[in-house]
């Protein structure tokens, strides 16, 4: 009996143990419900020391730089309480005017000028973050972490919401007004040869040309140049009290914050020597042909400006032309292998004229037409003619100078013929009658004149995008092939209900029958101009009375 | 004026009478309301759950438990135990009733029961498990009737069909154990067609084989718990012969299922190797499975082979318990609680009380034929004009 | 008949390689539908949840009048299913997106080119039929509703107030509208044609031209090519289709594959069981005969143990009562010799 009794023991306490076994693992497998307080921040910055000195045996901490500078504003201290000075090398200067001598910067590091070692360097952050942490808790305010797993957090306890930030040209104008036009103070280039930055004039362009997301041998990173240069700008305007630009993170890279930025209004025109007019050639710059085979581009550059935000909409890697990089034949290292058919024609790209045309199709005012054609290049040539335009019957050779190619620009451009608009008013039915759901409902009347004005009049009203239609809209009909597709422009275009008929056309799957024809064609016009109203069925046609 | 109770010499209203009598009538009445209200007037069944506490309860658990019956004829007829011959009748008593019982649930929770027939009179759905389990149960439902008639036969003393139908024993037999094998499995099989609603902890390729293993711990386990019942309320019915037996069947069955279970432990866990579904056994419902398996399966696995080891009677006999619940927790996770995991839980199913009441009525009506039959016919004890010389 | 061992065991061997044999030869060929047959086309991106399908099935199939009227669109806040009132629902999902467009799709039977109904159903009361839609047939349902455990998509539904005549509802591709040439209500109901119907091949072929003229429209996939083995109604749509609800965990096999293998043992069990039982009944039966021989021997030799010990303890005893008598003899004729003796030495 003794050994019965051991052995009803000893299944107890392995059942108790197993119990508890189950108990852990299905504990294990509970998670926490997120913390939903304040988990999207824009100023989280990752104090990771492992691209430098390799993998540390905790996890990297996520650090809200904005809840620490608010802290310090209210302790009325400044970021010298966590930033030391460190000297600043020569031509670049960085701050209005008041302090052209200083010598000095605010180093971007915490509490360090280098990284030294990993021990040292986390010996300055255990320090001083535990300790004044710790010396906040005596004081009996609020305060941060101070065990290690409270900052080494395992999951994510943040989400970084941070936009990326940058200039566009309405920016840009204000800091030039507020640099009184003096490009020096933030432009620079440098001199490989004397190995030292410089001013040099005429050759300004966007920080990202040279300035790339990983800092390099020479050259510091774009987030490192901008925090250097813009934020270090920023704080000592503030100093001085005046009106300066945001040193907090999130004033800059919190999409909230980006949209209170004030935007200039008519923006005056950048002053960077650009061209009025100019032909975007179809040879790279050293390649030589007898004669170019595709008609050269006339390209109005100044209305081009006005289109787009900034210049490297276009110009994404310098001022210069395409053809400079981008080679018709072999492609070139400098153009990143890109051909220029490529970076000119690239369907879906925003850099390639074709492609920045269709983004601005998908517009709320083009978009009710635009959503229904197929993206991509046509086939048919006379399109590619409203680019690369015949040359005028009277012209001659053309010309050598670069005046004279501006010149020639110029008269070709103004020898286009915009079409604003369609037919007459007149011409256009007024109403149509739409009887196909007769057993169920009433005919829908479609008030045709008045739709047909109101889109064409929110066309020309659209300040971007007028133009572009006006220009490849080249007929009178051009419009109203949004909805008579299918068929030659022409002012007596077909009726709906020629081609539509039965559904589910065996040898034309994809042409619906006459009642899906017009609701997918009506309905989703007005989806993609957002138009709320009709939006029951009733609106658009009366239920038949029984 | 005739009374029954003068006939049998003894009241009728015993405590078990009327409880069973309540139970019976509320029975009754569920069967009216089932038939004129349809299933939705008794059931908490939808479109989301077909299937409910009477298929996972009264089929899996009814077929599963009453597999001792093949089990005991294969161990003392094929195996040639003959040790356990005292256990055959009572086994495949249990069996049969089973099976009938079975039967008759499936008329309740079936939309057509006279249409039952169909699949083999109409029209054959070969492509389908069911169709095989159907086929097989109702042979093997014929088969145990016939393997019980030599104690009906005797009772009624039909000598001839008696001799008859023991002389078919070996054959009967074999045929006991291929059809077991066949719907056992089988009724494993019926989940194999909606991997997409069955947890893949208890959804496998196995299932079959995992049902067919638990249905032979099943029936050894049922043996023992019910022998150790009948013995606490019919040893006046239970002659030398079985009185004698009785400890060697409780020893002989509990080492049994102790190596089955660790069979059965074992392809478990290679179920859920194959699959390499580790990671779902850290999850709640992973917590549920492993109480299944160390629980109900390697718990009983050791306290049989504790219990045979030191001739511990009373600790068989619980484990014995133990684990004829712990199939019935199997079969209840398969087709209640693994069944559906992936939808809400408003969409999730419990059994309605009229649901587990029509149980429990089964249930009783096996109990009381049981009794009635344990009673009159020699089930636990040798008639004696058919008395077999005993070594 | 008694079986040798050898000849047992060579019979399991030749079973065994013939079970083999039959496993590897056995791989599953999946059934492409049949050819020509019709197909539905539901491109999700065109649906806005007028519910019109939904009024044009209960029209064409007369099912009883809804609770709520169709034209109450305040249902498409709550997700449904099918009832067995309804044999088509349309469902609203709100795109996670800043303008939170609301999505709308219907549901209802795919049509499986493989029903696992029909697999399922132990008395062939679904057909799968050579026009694509996959029929019920309420004269032999014995209403087990295996059906509803089986299907993937849980599409059928069952009529669980009826006491004694309960059905399975489902749609029906409007089987016998379409036989006639006729369309399937709902599509014929639906404004924006937001069902094609065609032939599913057709219907392949216009759901990836859609694709390909639309490609930022649309995700590359076309539900039920391939789900379950491929099914004859077909969805395109904007949105990946885990957010609608609809499941892509279901994999390419088609049902009937799951249980088959499931089904290929049963011959086997029936065959080889008996051989099996059998032999080990056999072997038991023959044990137990080794076990009494065995029995009958030690007794025999007991015996002619115990008879031989009895004899030498006979024979003992026998040589010990005639040595006895001898001695006895012979002290007595001493004692004779002794006394006559002693009486001459008297006289």
């Amino acid at each position: 009996m003794e050994e019965v009794k051991s052995t009803l023991r000893w299944t107890a306490m392995l059942c108790t143990a197993v119990g508890l076994v189950i108990f852990a693992l299905s504990a294990e497998g509970y998670k926490a419900p997120e913390q939903k307080a304040e988990k999207d921040r824009a100023d989280i910055i990752l104090i990771d020391t492992s691209p430098v000195f390799g993998r540390g045996d905790k996890p990297p901490v996520a650090f809200p730089h904005d809840r620490h500078t608010e802290i310090m504003a209210e302790q009325k201290k400044d970021c010298f309480l966590c930033h030391l000075k460190e000297s600043k090398p020569q031509a670049v200067s960085a701050g209005p005017a008041p302090q052209p001598e200083s010598t000095e910067r605010m180093s971007l590091k915490f509490k360090r000028l280098k990284d030294t070692n990993l021990k040292e360097v986390r010996k300055i952050y255990h320090d001083n973050c535990i300790g004044c942490h710790m010396s906040m808790a005596e004081k009996g305010q609020e305060f941060g972490p101070i065990i290690c797993g409270e900052c080494h957090k395992e999951g994510a306890e943040y989400r970084s919401a941070r936009k990326p930030s940058g200039m566009d040209n309405s920016l840009h104008f204000r800091h030039t007004k507020a640099a009184q036009n003096k490009c020096e103070t933030c432009h620079h280039a440098y001199d490989d040869k004397a190995k030292k930055l410089f001013y040099a004039k005429g050759q300004e362009g966007t920080c990202r040309y040279c300035h790339q997301m990983k800092t390099e041998e020479n050259r510091i990173s774009m987030p490192l140049a901008s925090h250097m240069s813009c934020v270090e700008c920023h704080r000592l305007g503030k100093e001085k009290k005046l009106e300066a630009g945001p040193v907090t993170c999130s004033g800059c890279h919190d999409s909230k914050e980006q949209m209170k930025i004030k935007k200039i209004e008519p923006l005056p025109r950048m002053e960077r020597q650009q061209p009025d007019t100019v032909f975007v050639k179809t040879l790279g710059k050293d390649e030589k042909a007898e004669t170019p085979r595709m008609n050269p581009v006339p390209f109005d550059h100044k209305s081009h400006e006005g289109y787009n935000d900034t210049c490297r909409v276009c110009h994404h890697a310098s001022l210069s032309a395409c053809n400079s990089c981008h080679a018709l034949g072999k492609p070139l290292k400098d153009g990143n292998f890109v051909k220029l058919d490529r970076a000119m024609h690239q369907a879906g790209s925003q850099t390639s004229c074709i492609g920045c045309h269709q983004l601005k199709q998908q517009a709320k005012e083009c978009a009710g037409c635009h959503v229904f054609m197929p993206k991509g290049l046509m086939e048919q040539s006379d399109s590619c003619l409203k680019c690369h335009m015949k040359p005028l019957p009277d012209s001659a050779a053309f010309p050598k100078t670069a005046e004279g190619e501006k010149e020639l620009a110029k008269k070709l451009l103004q020898s286009r013929q915009p079409v604003k608009g369609t037919y007459p008013q007149g011409d256009i039915p007024e109403n149509v009658i739409m009887k196909d759901y007769a057993d169920q409902y009433e005919p829908a009347e479609f008030p045709h004149r008045k739709v047909v004005s109101s889109l064409v009049e929110k066309m020309n009203g659209a300040k971007k995008t007028s133009q572009l239609a006006a220009y490849f809209h080249n007929d009178l009909g051009t419009v109203c092939q949004g909805c008579h597709h299918y068929s030659p422009e022409s002012q007596k275009p077909p009726k709906c209900a020629n081609c539509h008929g039965r559904p589910f056309d065996e040898g034309n799957l994809m042409k619906p029958g006459i009642i899906g024809a017009y609701h997918q064609q009506c309905m989703g016009c007005h989806a993609a101009m957002e138009i709320k109203k009709p939006k029951e069925c009733v609106e658009c046609h009366k239920e038949k009375k029984k | 004026m005739f009374k029954l109770s003068d006939v049998l010499n003894r009241s009728l209203l015993t405590p078990f009478n009327i409880i069973a009598g309540i139970i019976l009538f509320i029975g009754l009445i569920i069967t009216a309301l089932r038939f004129t209200g349809g299933l939705a007037a008794v059931t908490n069944l939808s479109d989301y759950n077909p299937w409910g506490l009477w298929i996972g309860f009264d089929l899996l658990c009814g077929v599963a438990l009453a597999a001792g019956g093949y089990v005991t004829s294969a161990a003392v007829y094929i195996f040639g135990m003959k040790k356990y011959h005292s256990a055959v009748r009572p086994a495949i008593l249990t069996g049969f009733l089973g099976y009938a019982l079975v039967v008759l649930a499936l008329n309740y929770d079936v939309g057509r029961p006279w249409r039952l027939p169909y699949p083999f009179v109409v029209q054959a759905g070969t492509t389908s498990v069911l169709f095989e389990v159907g086929a097989c149960v109702l042979l093997y439902l014929v088969v145990l009737f016939i393997e019980f008639t030599p104690a009906a036969s005797e009772w009624l003393g039909l000598k001839r069909a008696r001799n008859l139908v023991v002389r078919l024993t070996m054959l009967l037999t074999i045929l006991g154990v291929i059809l077991s094998t066949l719907h056992q499995s089988s009724l494993g099989a019926l989940f194999l067609i909606a991997p997409s609603k069955l947890h893949p902890l208890w959804y496998s390729q196995y299932i079959p084989v995992f049902f067919f293993i638990s249905s032979i711990i099943a029936g050894l386990s049922m043996v023992i718990f019910e022998g150790s019942l009948t013995h606490r309320y019919f040893a006046a019915k239970m002659d030398e012969t079985h009185l004698r037996e009785k400890e060697d069947v409780v020893f002989g069955f509990g080492k049994a299922a102790s190596f089955v279970l660790a069979a059965y432990f074992a392809v478990k866990v290679f179920g859920i190797a194959m699959d390499d579904n580790w990671r779902y056994l850290s999850t709640s419902y992973g917590a549920w499975f492993l109480v299944e398996l160390i629980g109900f399966v390697a718990l009983p696995c050791l306290l049989y082979a504790a219990g045979v080891r030191e001739k511990n009677i009373r600790l068989i006999k619980w484990t014995a318990a133990w684990a004829v619940l712990g199939i019935v927790v199997n079969r209840f996770n398969v087709c209640l609680v693994a069944f559906n995991w992936h939808l809400p839980s408003s969409e999730r199913y419990f059994p309605s009380w009229m649901e587990i009441g029509l149980s429990v009525f089964i249930v009783t009506v096996g109990v009381v034929a049981f009794k009635f039959i344990v009673t009159y016919m020699p089930i636990l004890y040798e008639h004696p004009g058919y008395k077999t010389p005993h070594p | 008949m008694s079986l040798s061992r050898r000849g047992f065991l060579a019979w399991m061997g030749a079973a065994g390689i013939t079970a083999l044999g039959s496993q590897a030869g056995a791989t599953p060929r999946h059934f492409k539908g049949y050819p020509q047959s019709l197909c539905v086309l539901h491109d999700i991106t065109l649906c806005i949840g007028c519910r019109s399908c939904e009024t044009g099935c209960n029209k064409v199939n007369e099912l009883p009048p809804p609770a709520v009227p169709f034209s109450d669109l305040s249902v498409l806040d709550k997700k449904r299913r099918t009832t067995a009132k309804t044999y088509t629902v349309v469902n609203k999902y709100l795109d996670s997106g800043q303008e939170k467009k609301p999505i709308f799709f219907k549901t209802q039977c795919n049509h499986c080119l493989e029903p696992a109904c029909a697999s399922a159903c132990f008395v062939r009361a679904f057909t799968k039929t050579k026009e694509g839609s996959v029929t019920y047939d309420a004269s032999v349902c014995v209403g087990c509703r295996y059906c509803m455990i089986a299907c993937p998509f849980e599409i059928p539904t069952y009529e669980y107030d009826e006491p004694l005549t309960p059905r399975i509802m489902k749609c029906t591709f409007c089987h016998p509208r379409v036989t006639k040439g006729l369309l399937p209500g709902c599509v014929e109901a639906c404004p924006t044609e937001a069902l094609s119907f065609g032939k599913r091949e057709d219907m392949l072929k216009l759901a990836r031209e859609r694709i390909n003229k639309y490609p930022g429209r649309y995700v590359d996939h076309i539900y039920g090519e391939h789900e379950m083995g491929g099914t004859n109604w077909l969805y395109l749509s904007g949105v990946p289709f885990r957010n609608l609800g609809m499941r892509e965990d279901l994999g390419t096999t088609p049902a009937p594959e799951l249980t088959s293998g499931a089904l290929a043992t049963v011959p086997m069990v029936a065959a080889l069981w008996p051989v099996l039982l059998t032999g080990i009944y056999a072997l038991s039966k023959r044990k137990e005969k080794l076990l009494s021989g065995d029995k009958q021997n030690a007794l025999a030799q007991a015996l002619a143990e115990a008879n031989a010990k009895s004899q030498a303890a006979l024979t003992a005893a026998m040589e010990k009562a005639k040595r006895e008598k001898e001695e006895a003899v012979q002290k007595a004729v001493k004692t004779a010799l002794e006394q006559s003796a002693k009486k001459t030495q008297e006289q």
